[in-house]
């Protein structure tokens, strides 16, 4: 067995690749192909739904709809709007176990179960004399029982339907209804609401649909005609009418109010059979719904008449102004007596606005939507906000109502009237709805977009007037977070020191609950992102102070804030920033062990090991590496942490190399920094650390520090084994290791150590940890059988520098160290082979015994035995790859080049 | 072997001068032979006077002879044979005939009077077999040209409804906090729409309960020497349901029950009128014990005002 010879730089000068200008960027975007993907992409998965791409294929899938269904009646939008909303309104209120009722209305009783319960007896008495019966007290029934039912009913409805009868469906459909009179069931009447509703809205289809039948086909089932969408009432035919008429003076039959309202409103849309204009109905349905003397009864019908409305093809929003006042009117009333009472009956009235809330804020909505700002102008005034602007003081509007109002309402609107809105927002003070709320919301709106510099000063004098006579800071809070970013934008620093001498006033007399601490927290990030530069937010006056009263998560939140901004641009400096931000990384340290989720951890461990790597103390050298030191120490329990502090380390210890006056004991104490900082860290990086610094070492010349950690290296792979579970670790290493052998070239050996030392210890080690599988084996036994190579070679064809003397000076013409290289060259020659017939995988084998092939045919001379372990590496490659790859040829090629003429056998070509 | 009757149109409402159209619908296993099919129309009014309200003694009690409309008979097929499977046979009647000038009243079903139009097909099959026949019911509405020519007086009656109106006696908190509900509602009212009005509660020291429009008709026989008047209730509307806001105008609105009203009548014989009550029950720990109840039995919590209506058949 003998080395080939190689000449380093004609090989290299012979395989570089000729060197050509390129035209256009390799990372520039392909121009044209796209389109032709989006085609493949379209045809191969159309079930998929791009919402970038939705427009145009939604509209496309919209039109085929079933023409039948009634819900269509006008566009989608609203009945989307409607469905979110009522799954909105289900979950707002929690609701207990059990629902108590005012009296048990006997549809809620399942016909089996009221007979057990009652005897006969009961029967006679409850029919003497019914309200008696259910009177007695207040009755309960679990949630589930009463959804459950009202389940039931729903079937029950559309079974008598399809069976012809009705009647009963529709006697049915009272009963249910009649069950939203008892708002004595509170938390659940919402519930209650969404699912009557949903059976109405199911009649209203059913009856729309008879009704259209009868309309388009005769009773035999001949076409009479095909209504359009937008029919009148004159294409309807007699019979259809009559039908319909029918349906209304059933429904006017029904005796109770409540009933009556939610049945005409559910089939509200059959007016149109009869009526072409069929909005008068809605006016006079609203002011039928004022006979409803619950307010929260009353505020859900008209909640269930503004969504049925919209199933009209267009209608006018009078009802809807109607609605507003009337609801005003009725909250009112409830705070008025909210005064005159006392105790448990204000928490119901409390618990009566809530319930009221959301249909406010759905009527609202639909009040607003799409109005041209000329017509809002003539809603508010018709909801008697706009009358008289010379005497605002008397315009009453309930703040709950406003609060809604200002929801909705286009931002032009709010600013061109904004004087006015603030006189509504201070007079409008009740208990409905806290004022400062509103204030809040106002701040939010005007931030929509940009408001003229007049309008914002005046809102903002008006503003901070009112906030500075509040003593509460969640209030004052809750209020100067809305407008912080009107103040940042507008660079009203006299405002910005106001609210922050206001809050710092405010906090220092009572402290900071969590719910302050959340509104704290999102004003001072606003304020934080606002500024470019550390410096001046710290500039700030009382900036400090409110700093220094933040704890918890909030305080972790602006922390990791500040942090970030710091180390956003540039290195980092000044020492008193370095000072701070230590302070500030240390806190978040430490509040580590409260944050329990995982991804919050990483990313305080990567902000405080960026701010680590910013921090550049120029050419005070120690200084750095004292500051390493102590980061080592403070912050233990950052491992990402402990690899930033070696790579820093390492280097500042090429900066002092490159400085003027060499401070070889320096360089040695950030060597030696690294060394002892690299076993503490855990996983697998810690050989790519223990390489790297062994690299820097090696280029101050500490030749004895880098045997050493060499060797801590390869022996921190014989422990670290459930680092590397992902392939790309394992490749991570491969290459890692491959490097090693790179850098070996380059190592002296050490006259104390044999010559071969490195690469034994890593063939030992291969061999003795079962993890490293065939594919690794084959990989690093080829680095290193090349690496023997390179070192038998006369001249190296790399060196250090001129100081480090390479092995071919050193072992120059030494014969045993050729030897030795040599027999090592044989096991490794071995382990290789035996680690080829290990592979399982056919593709994976080939290429293996491809790669050995190569290694071998360019290491060696070819003798006789090596060209018969070509030959069987080829044959290995033939039977698992594809006579066509290409490296197989090539490798094939190489073969034949390098083998001696002598030899006379070639390799064939043909498989 | 089954034989009805199918009119032309699913509402069976007719017209006196229009034609009674229809089909006479014979389903039979096998062929059979008649001896001519014939339709006969009735219309009468029937009254019937009860004791009670009237105070008269039992004896009045019974039927009496209903009043004749209508009666003829037309021959649609004469004698043969009707073939086995369904068999429909046409036909087609004046309702009025132009000797004939009898007032055609409206259908109307009241309690002591009824007013009623029947067809009834007749198939004669000899003496060894019965006959086959079949009755249905249509309804008479006026024709256009018997309607009232003058318009409807658009202009509604004013009412007040206080504690000093009431002429029952009333709860002492009713009668010391006291009350005022006014309103507007039609007293001439079409019954192709709807009783139209308005009501406001303007004050009430004690809670309401409810308020509800309530529908009279009012029956009179004259009965040998005497008048017989039933009163009774025959739609209950609510407009308010629990204690409403004060000075916010609720809109009354009743929308008239078929058959079992029809424009008013002043016939010799017998007359039918009709009432209107707003009726306010409050809230009351009494009211608690008693059902709903009609506005005849004046109670304590109860408030009321009746107002006489009349119905008109307008186009």
């Amino acid at each position: 067995m003998e080395f080939r010879l190689r000449n380093y730089i004609t090989e290299n000068q012979s395989h570089a690749l000729p060197r050509l200008r390129a035209d256009a960027h390799p990372l520039s975007p392909p121009p044209q192909p796209l389109a032709q993907v989006n085609v493949v992409v379209d045809g191969g998965n159309a079930d998929f739904f791009d919402p970038l791409r939705g427009g145009i294929d939604n509209d496309a899938k919209a039109t085929p709809r079933d023409p039948e269904s009634l819900s269509e009646v006008s566009s989608d939008q609203p009945m989307k709007e409607w469905t979110s909303f009522r799954r909105l309104l289900m979950q707002r209120f929690p609701v207990s176990k059990m629902v108590s009722l005012s009296s048990m209305p006997d549809v809620l009783m399942r016909s089996g179960k009221s007979h057990d319960k009652s005897s006969t007896s009961m029967h006679l008495e409850e029919l003497d004399d019914p309200q008696k019966f259910a009177d007695e007290g207040v009755k309960v029934i679990t949630w589930q029982e009463y959804v459950s039912r009202l389940h039931e009913l729903k079937d029950e409805i559309t079974r008598s339907w399809l069976g012809d009868d009705r009647v009963t469906s529709l006697k049915l459909s009272i009963k249910v209804t009649k069950l939203m009179v008892d708002t004595s069931v509170s938390e659940f009447y919402p519930t209650l609401f969404v699912l009557v509703t949903d059976i109405m809205d199911m009649l209203g289809d059913l009856v729309w649909k008879r009704i259209k039948q009868k309309a388009e086909f005769t009773e035999n089932g001949a076409s009479l005609c095909n209504l359009a969408e937008n029919f009148e009432a004159s294409d309807i035919c007699a019979d259809a009418k009559e039908t319909c008429y029918n349906w209304f003076s059933k429904i006017g039959a029904v005796q109770d109010l409540l009933p009556r309202i939610y049945l005409e409103l559910a089939i509200l849309p059959c007016w149109r059979f009869l009526l072409d204009r069929p909005t008068d109905s809605l006016q006079r349905l609203v002011m039928m719904t004022r006979g409803l003397g619950d307010p929260v009864a009353s505020a859900y019908c008209r909640l269930y008449m503004a969504h049925c409305a919209q199933k009209l093809p267009s209608h006018d929003i009078g009802y809807l102004v109607t609605c507003v006042n009337d609801l005003r009117v009725i909250v009112t009333q409830i705070l008025a007596a909210n005064e005159s009472t006392v105790g448990n009956f204000k928490n119901n009235k409390k618990m009566q606005i809530s319930l009221m809330e959301p249909t406010i804020e759905y009527i609202m909505k639909c009040l607003f939507s799409g109005l041209s700002q000329r017509r809002v102008n003539e809603v508010l005034s018709e909801l008697g906000l706009m009358k008289n602007q010379q005497n605002l003081g008397t315009v009453s509007c309930v703040s709950i109502v406003l609060h809604h109002l200002l929801k909705e309402i286009p931002i032009e609107v709010i600013s061109s009237n904004v004087v006015h809105i603030l006189h509504l927002i201070e007079f409008n003070k009740d208990n409905s709805f806290d004022q400062h709320l509103n204030y809040r919301l106002l701040g939010f709106r005007l931030y929509e977009r940009k408001c003229p510099v007049d309008i914002v000063n005046a809102v903002l004098d008006k503003v901070m007037q009112v906030i500075s006579l509040y003593v509460n800071l969640d209030e004052f809070l809750s209020v100067v977070d809305a407008y912080a970013d009107l103040i940042l934008q507008n660079h009203m620093d006299n405002h910005l020191d106001i609210i922050l001498r206001g809050i710092s006033e405010r906090a220092s007399n009572g402290g900071v609950t969590v719910n302050e601490m959340s509104s704290l927290q999102s004003l001072l990030v606003k304020i934080l992102s606002h500024f470019e530069c550390l410096e001046d937010v710290f500039c700030l006056n009382h900036f400090p102070e409110i700093l220094d009263v933040m704890h918890g998560k909030s305080q972790d939140v602006v922390f990791l804030h500040i942090l970030n901004m710091a180390t956003r641009n540039g290195p980092i400096r000044d020492p008193t920033s370095i000072q701070l931000l230590s302070e500030i990384s240390q806190t978040l340290h430490d509040n580590m062990e409260f944050m329990n989720v995982k991804d919050d951890d990483s990313q305080v461990a990567r902000s405080v090991s960026r701010f680590v790597h910013m921090v550049d103390y120029g050419t005070e050298m120690e200084r750095h590496l004292a500051f390493l030191v102590d980061c080592r120490a403070t912050f233990g329990r950052f491992n990402e942490l402990k690899e930033t502090l070696v790579h820093s380390s390492n280097s500042l210890a090429i900066q002092s190399l490159k400085c003027a006056k060499k401070d070889l004991s320096f360089f040695k104490s950030c060597v030696t920094f690294s060394e002892v900082t690299i076993p503490s860290i855990s996983g697998q990086r810690q050989f790519d650390l223990f390489l790297e610094t062994a690299e820097v070492a090696f280029l101050g010349g500490l030749v004895s520090h880098v045997d050493g950690l060499i060797s801590s290296g390869i022996d921190c792979l014989h422990d670290r084994v459930d680092g590397f579970r992902t392939p790309a670790d394992v490749e991570g290493l491969v290459s890692s290791i491959r490097k090693l052998c790179g850098f070996l070239i380059m190592v002296p050996g050490n006259i104390s150590l044999p010559v071969t030392y490195f690469p034994n210890n890593l063939i030992t080690l291969i061999s003795s940890q079962s993890w490293f599988d065939p594919k690794m084996r084959t990989q690093i036994f080829s680095a290193i059988l090349l690496l023997l190579t390179t070192l038998s070679q006369k001249i190296l064809p790399y060196h250090a520098n001129a100081q480090i003397p390479g092995n071919d000076m050193l072992y120059y013409g030494d014969s045993s160290y050729k030897k030795e290289l040599v027999s090592l060259s044989k096991v490794v020659l071995d382990n290789l082979l035996c680690a080829i017939q290990q592979e399982t995988s056919q593709v994976a084998r080939g290429s293996m015994a491809l790669e050995a092939c190569n290694c071998v045919a360019s290491s060696f001379l070819l003798s006789n035995e090596l060209s018969s372990i070509c030959h069987t590496l080829i044959g290995t490659a033939k039977s698992c790859l594809s006579a066509q790859d290409r490296c197989l040829q090539s490798t094939i090629q190489l073969v034949n080049k390098q083998l001696p003429t002598f030899a006379g056998v070639e390799v064939s070509n043909s498989v | 072997m089954s034989v009805h009757l199918k009119l032309s149109r699913p509402n069976r409402i007719y017209r006196p001068s229009e034609l009674l159209e229809g089909k006479v619908i014979v389903e039979t296993q096998s062929s059979i032979s008649h001896y001519g099919i014939r339709l006969t129309i009735k219309g009468s009014v029937n009254l019937q006077v009860r004791g009670g309200s009237a105070g008269v003694v039992e004896s009045f009690y019974g039927v009496i002879k209903p009043i004749p409309i209508v009666k003829r008979t037309v021959e649609v097929k004469s004698s043969g044979k009707i073939g086995s499977g369904t068999t429909e046979i046409p036909f087609s009647l004046n309702l009025r005939q132009d000797e004939n000038l009898e007032k055609f009243y409206e259908t109307f079903h009241g309690a002591d009077i009824s007013i009623q139009y029947l067809v009834t097909v007749d198939i004669s099959r000899g003496y060894l077999h019965k006959s086959l026949s079949a009755t249905t019911e249509f309804i008479i509405q006026s024709d256009k040209g018997d309607l009232l020519q003058r318009p409807l007086s658009p202009e509604m009656v004013i009412f007040y409804i206080t504690q000093d109106t009431q002429r029952h006696p009333l709860l002492p908190e009713l009668k010391s906090g006291g009350f005022r509900v006014t309103g507007k509602i039609c007293t001439q009212c079409s019954l192709s729409s709807p009783i139209n009005g308005e009501l406001t509660v303007v004050a009430s020291a004690v809670a309401i309960q409810s308020i509800d429009i309530q529908l009279f008709r009012v029956e009179s026989i004259l009965h040998g020497e005497k008048i017989v008047t039933e009163t009774s209730l025959i739609q209950t509307t609510q407009i308010a349901d629990g204690d409403v806001c004060r000075k916010l105008v609720l809109p009354i609105y009743v929308i008239l029950p078929r058959l079992l009203t029809c424009p008013t009548i002043f016939a010799g014989p017998f007359s039918i009128e009709f009432k209107v009550a707003i009726v306010i029950s409050f809230q009351s720990e009494l009211s608690k014990l008693h059902k709903k109840s009609d506005s005849r039995t004046p109670r304590l919590w109860l408030a009321m005002e009746t107002l006489p209506l009349e119905l008109v058949r307008t186009i």
